[in-house]
C-alpha cells in the first residue's frame, strides 16, 4: 500500500510541477482586476506614482522582499489606469510607455532575492515615471534626482519625494551619494 | 515484495502513458517577418552566435535533441520555451515598440553580465552554447551600437 501511495504522490508531484507556470500567471491576473475597480484617474496617476516611491524606499534600504510586493502593486496600477480623462498628447506617452512599464514592474516583483536585476529594471523604470510625470503633472513635489556612480559610473536617474538624497541605486553602502537635477510638481 | 512490485508497475504504467501526451512542438517553417534583422543590423557571427545559444528558448524555432520527446522532460521542455519566448522572441523582435526593443537589447547586456543566460541546465545539456569571452565581446559591441541604432 505504501509504495502505491508513494508512486501516486510522484506522478502527482509531477504533474503539478509541469503545471505551475499556469497557475502563477492566473493569480498574477487575479490581483490586477481587483485594482481595476472603481478607480478614478487623478486617483490612479498618484497610485502609479505611490507605488513607484514606494518601490525606490525598498530599495533605497536594500529590502529586495518590499520592492518586490510593492512592484506587484505597481503593475495593477499600471494596468488598471483609466485613459479615458487624457488628452492626445498623454495617451500618446502613456501607450508608448504601460507594457514596457508594467513589464519592469513585474520583473522588480519576480526578482525578490536579485537586488542587482531589481535595480537594473528600475533605472528605466525611473525613466518612464520620469516622462510620464512630465506630460501629466505629478499632483505632489517630486525631485529628479541623479546617481553618477551607477552602473561603472555610467550613472542613473530617479524621483524622489524627498529632496534629501536617499539613493535606491547603491542603497545603505552608499545612501546619500547623488545630486538633485530637477524638482517637478 | 510483492506490494514493490505493484508500485513499481504502476510508476513504470504512469511513465508509459505520459508518453502519449506530447506537447505541441516550437517549430515554425515560415520565414518571420518581424524577426530583429528586419529592424537593426546583425553581422553574421553576431547571428551565430544568437542562433546557437540563444534561439532554441527565444524563437520561433527549436533545435530538439532525441530524447526531447521523453516525458516528463517534454513537458519541462516546452513550459522554459513558453517562458522564454514570451521574455524575448527573436523572431517577433520588430514587433515591439522602440521602448521595448530597447529594453529588451539593456537586459540581453544585463543577462550576458550577470550570467543568467543562457540558463545554466541548459548550458549543462549543450556546452557549446555557453559564450566565450569573445563571443561575449562581439554581443556587447554588436548591443551598443545597436541601442544606438534604434534610439536615432
Amino acid at each position: 500500500m505504501k509504495t502505491i501511495l508513494l508512486s501516486l504522490t510522484l506522478a502527482a508531484t509531477l504533474f503539478v510541477a509541469c503545471n505551475n507556470v499556469g497557475s502563477e500567471k492566473k493569480l498574477a491576473d487575479s490581483t490586477t482586476s481587483v485594482s481595476n475597480e472603481g478607480s478614478t484617474p487623478a486617483k490612479t496617476v498618484s497610485n502609479i506614482l505611490g507605488d513607484y516611491l514606494e518601490i525606490k524606499n525598498a530599495l533605497t534600504k536594500d529590502n529586495d522582499a518590499d520592492a518586490a510586493s510593492a512592484a506587484t502593486k505597481l503593475a495593477g496600477s499600471l494596468q488598471g489606469f483609466d485613459k479615458t480623462a487624457l488628452n492626445a498628447d498623454q495617451t500618446k506617452v502613456y501607450n508608448d510607455i504601460e507594457a514596457d512599464a508594467i513589464e519592469h514592474a513585474e520583473h522588480i516583483a519576480s526578482n525578490k532575492g536579485n537586488l542587482v536585476h531589481q535595480r537594473e529594471h528600475f533605472e528605466t523604470l525611473s525613466a518612464e515615471m520620469y516622462e510620464l510625470v512630465k506630460v501629466m503633472g505629478a499632483g505632489q513635489k517630486l525631485y529628479y534626482t541623479n546617481c553618477p556612480m551607477y552602473n561603472k559610473n555610467k550613472g542613473a536617474n530617479w524621483l524622489s519625494e524627498s529632496k534629501e538624497v536617499s539613493n535606491p541605486y547603491l542603497g545603505q553602502a552608499m545612501l546619500t551619494c547623488g545630486t538633485v537635477k530637477e524638482e517637478l510638481n | 515484495m510483492n506490494r514493490i512490485k505493484k508500485g513499481s508497475m504502476i510508476v513504470l504504467a504512469i511513465f508509459v502513458l505520459i508518453q502519449f501526451f506530447q506537447p505541441a512542438r516550437n517549430r515554425s517553417s515560415e520565414v518571420s517577418k518581424a524577426g530583429i534583422a528586419t529592424v537593426i543590423r546583425v553581422p553574421s557571427e553576431v547571428q551565430a552566435i544568437l542562433q546557437n545559444s540563444c534561439y532554441d528558448c527565444h524563437s520561433n524555432n527549436t533545435r530538439y535533441p532525441w530524447y526531447a520527446v521523453l516525458q516528463p522532460g517534454a513537458w519541462w521542455l516546452a513550459s522554459h520555451i513558453k517562458e522564454g519566448k514570451a521574455e524575448l522572441n527573436f523572431d517577433e523582435f520588430g514587433e515591439y515598440s522602440k521602448r521595448r526593443q530597447r529594453s529588451k537589447l539593456k537586459s540581453i547586456q544585463g543577462s550576458i553580465e550577470d550570467k543568467s543566460m543562457p540558463l545554466p541546465s541548459y548550458k549543462a545539456v549543450h556546452r557549446e552554447a555557453d559564450l566565450s569571452q569573445t563571443d561575449q565581446k562581439l554581443l556587447n559591441e554588436w548591443l551598443e551600437g545597436a541601442l544606438n541604432e534604434i534610439s536615432n
